[in-house]
């Protein structure tokens, strides 16, 4: 159900949720979208430093969200964009983060995918977007090469520090600026 | 205090009398009028008093009012006429409108205390929920000013993280952590038995307990939160009943059609009506079939009535058969009583019938085939055996 991606349509996300389960189901979109919204307004009174997110259009399920790299860093300076999208059955489903700009990072691939722990199996309900967001750039300054996305680039992050991060602010002079 | 008409008197005899005239205190009352108050036994003082309470009514003319002040200032043997004009003009200060200023200075002290007083209890409130949680035992106390920093604050630890708004029958885990109990079952459903918080193993989370004392303070501390999400509740609810019930009547309008299948699959309904849908399209489908075989014998009407009401027989037999085959269900004694019955009186009437009309190869094969079908109905009978 979480592959479904971009579920758009209020009903849609109703129906998949009293599927699954069989007495009053408390994700049902109202649930799902009440929180999402609650988020917002959360968010919009408080953000977190150097982010930013809000649905995209009309569609509160579909987010996009910008993350400025955190100076220190070889991001410094750049601004990078994120399609966040809401399953169904939010929050007891991760939400799906992909990087609309290219960066240079162990854990963030070619596609924009990231691999980031809490948004897979360490999930948990009780994280928000705002935790999810401060996670992302604490990737920034924390890269994990033991986990990686691109093997390539944690070697060099291992081996070759000064070079990675020379690589990696290039990338973010061109990309993401 | 002295009696209406005692009051009403003089002051007929006031305004009767001349001014100029009244120059001593006796001139204000006529000698009858003394007299009368002498054998009721009343002094001079009690009725000059009397006529000084009335001369105080609001109701009272000016007039009367500046004549009032006169009497009650000047004693009555040293009055000339100079002087009461001086004080004519003196009772500028009548006691009435002093005494009105007085009232309003008291209405004026009362508001101020009462304006002082309101915002101490206010203050006493504030300081009772801005104490500490004592607060949350009094229910007047209740949240309505939310713009205190506690009350946000308290608002935030009693909401629950999973859908973060105000806990709803809470439900505390065994590492502390607390959350709707609705949310912390989808929670252990969807993402495992961990705490949404720490992660830590929970116990078994189906029998999640609701923390009482918790609930309680909420339901104190947010009763307009707590209410607007139980009507939600209870109108999902309702949506979730209703489409329940549509679905079921779906259910069984799709079971109503005759699928051999799934009547087989659900076994043993107990059956006391016949399926009607079953009779009419497989009595339809016999009628047409019948007709067909008849057709020819049409112009013998009695023998056309007679056939008509075989037919009609054999479409009972048919769609008992039908509808046996069609679900295992077994019919009622009653029914297996009657179509005995019914069966036997054809094959008498038959029997009997038969000697006076001639009987065509059609005819008979009818009746063979009627025959066949009736026995085929029996066996069928008999094969359930008898009804549990």
């Amino acid at each position: 159900m979480n592959s479904q991606g971009g579920i758009s349509m209020a009903g849609r996300g109703g129906s998949s949720a009293t599927a699954t389960s069989s007495w009053v189901s408390p994700t049902s979109v109202s649930t799902s979208g009440k929180r999402i919204q609650r988020e917002m307004t959360e968010l919009n009174m408080d953000p977190p430093p150097d982010c930013s997110a809000g649905p995209k259009g009309d569609n509160l399920y579909h987010w996009i969200s910008t993350v400025m790299g955190p100076p220190g860093t070889p991001y410094q300076g750049g601004i990078f964009f994120l399609d966040l999208t809401f399953p169904s059955d939010y929050p007891f489903k991760p939400p799906k983060v992909v990087f609309k700009t290219r960066i240079y990072h162990c854990n963030v691939d070619s596609a924009g995918n990231l691999s980031l722990d809490i948004l897979k199996d360490s999930w948990s309900p009780a994280l928000t977007i705002t935790k999810v967001l401060l996670a992302i750039r604490s990737i920034f300054t924390h890269p994990d090469p033991y986990n990686p996305l691109v093997p390539g680039i944690a070697h060099m992050y291992l081996a070759d520090r000064a070079k990675h991060d020379e690589l990696a602010a290039e990338w973010t002079l061109r990309f993401a600026k | 205090m002295v009696s209406e008409e005692q009051k009403e008197s003089p002051r007929v005899r006031m305004q009767s009398n001349p001014v100029d005239n009244s120059q001593n205190m006796e001139n204000l009352f006529s000698p009858r009028f003394k007299s009368v108050a002498a054998m009721a036994g009343w002094d001079e003082e009690s009725i000059l008093f009397a006529s000084l309470i009335v001369e105080d009514t609001p109701e009272r003319q000016f007039k009367h009012k500046k004549r009032s002040d006169l009497h009650f200032k000047t004693p009555p043997s040293t009055n000339t006429r100079r002087k009461r004009r001086d004080q004519k003009k003196s009772p500028i200060s009548i006691p009435v409108p002093i005494l009105n200023l007085d009232e309003e200075e008291e209405l004026v002290m009362k508001e101020s205390e009462k304006k002082k007083t309101e915002p101490r209890i206010a203050v006493d409130e504030e300081n009772k929920l801005g104490g500490d949680k004592l607060a949350k035992d009094n229910p007047d106390a209740s949240c309505s000013n939310s713009a205190l920093p506690c009350m946000n604050k308290l608002r935030e630890e009693l909401s629950c993280a999973i859908c973060l708004e105000i806990c709803f029958e809470p439900s505390t885990t065994s590492c502390g952590h607390s959350f709707c109990k609705k949310c912390l079952r989808s929670a252990a459903d969807k993402c495992g038995k961990k705490c949404p918080k720490c992660r830590q193993l929970i116990g078994n989370s189906r029998s999640c307990t609701v923390n009482t004392v918790l609930w309680n303070t909420i339901q104190l501390l947010f009763p307009q939160e707590v209410e607007a999400k139980k009507a939600s509740g209870k109108k999902n609810q309702k949506e979730h009943q209703s489409s329940e019930r549509k679905t079921n009547n779906d259910l069984i309008s799709r079971n109503v059609r005759p699928s051999r299948v799934s009547y087989r699959d659900t076994s043993v309904q107990p059956s006391r009506v016949p399926n009607r849908g079953a009779i009419t399209r497989v009595s339809n489908r016999d009628a047409s079939t019948s007709r067909d075989m008849w057709n020819q014998d049409e112009e013998d009407t009695p023998l056309v009535q007679r056939l008509r009401r075989r037919e009609a027989l054999e479409r009972l037999i048919l769609s008992r058969e039908a509808s046996g085959r069609r679900r295992r269900g077994i019919p009622s004694q009653d029914e297996d009583t009657a179509l005995a019955l019914r069966l036997q009186r054809e094959e008498f009437m038959e029997a009997f019938g038969g000697t006076q009309e001639q009987s065509g190869i059609s005819l008979s094969s009818a009746r063979a085939n009627l025959r066949v079908m009736a026995s085929r109905a029996a066996i069928s009978i008999h094969s359930r055996g008898r009804p549990t």
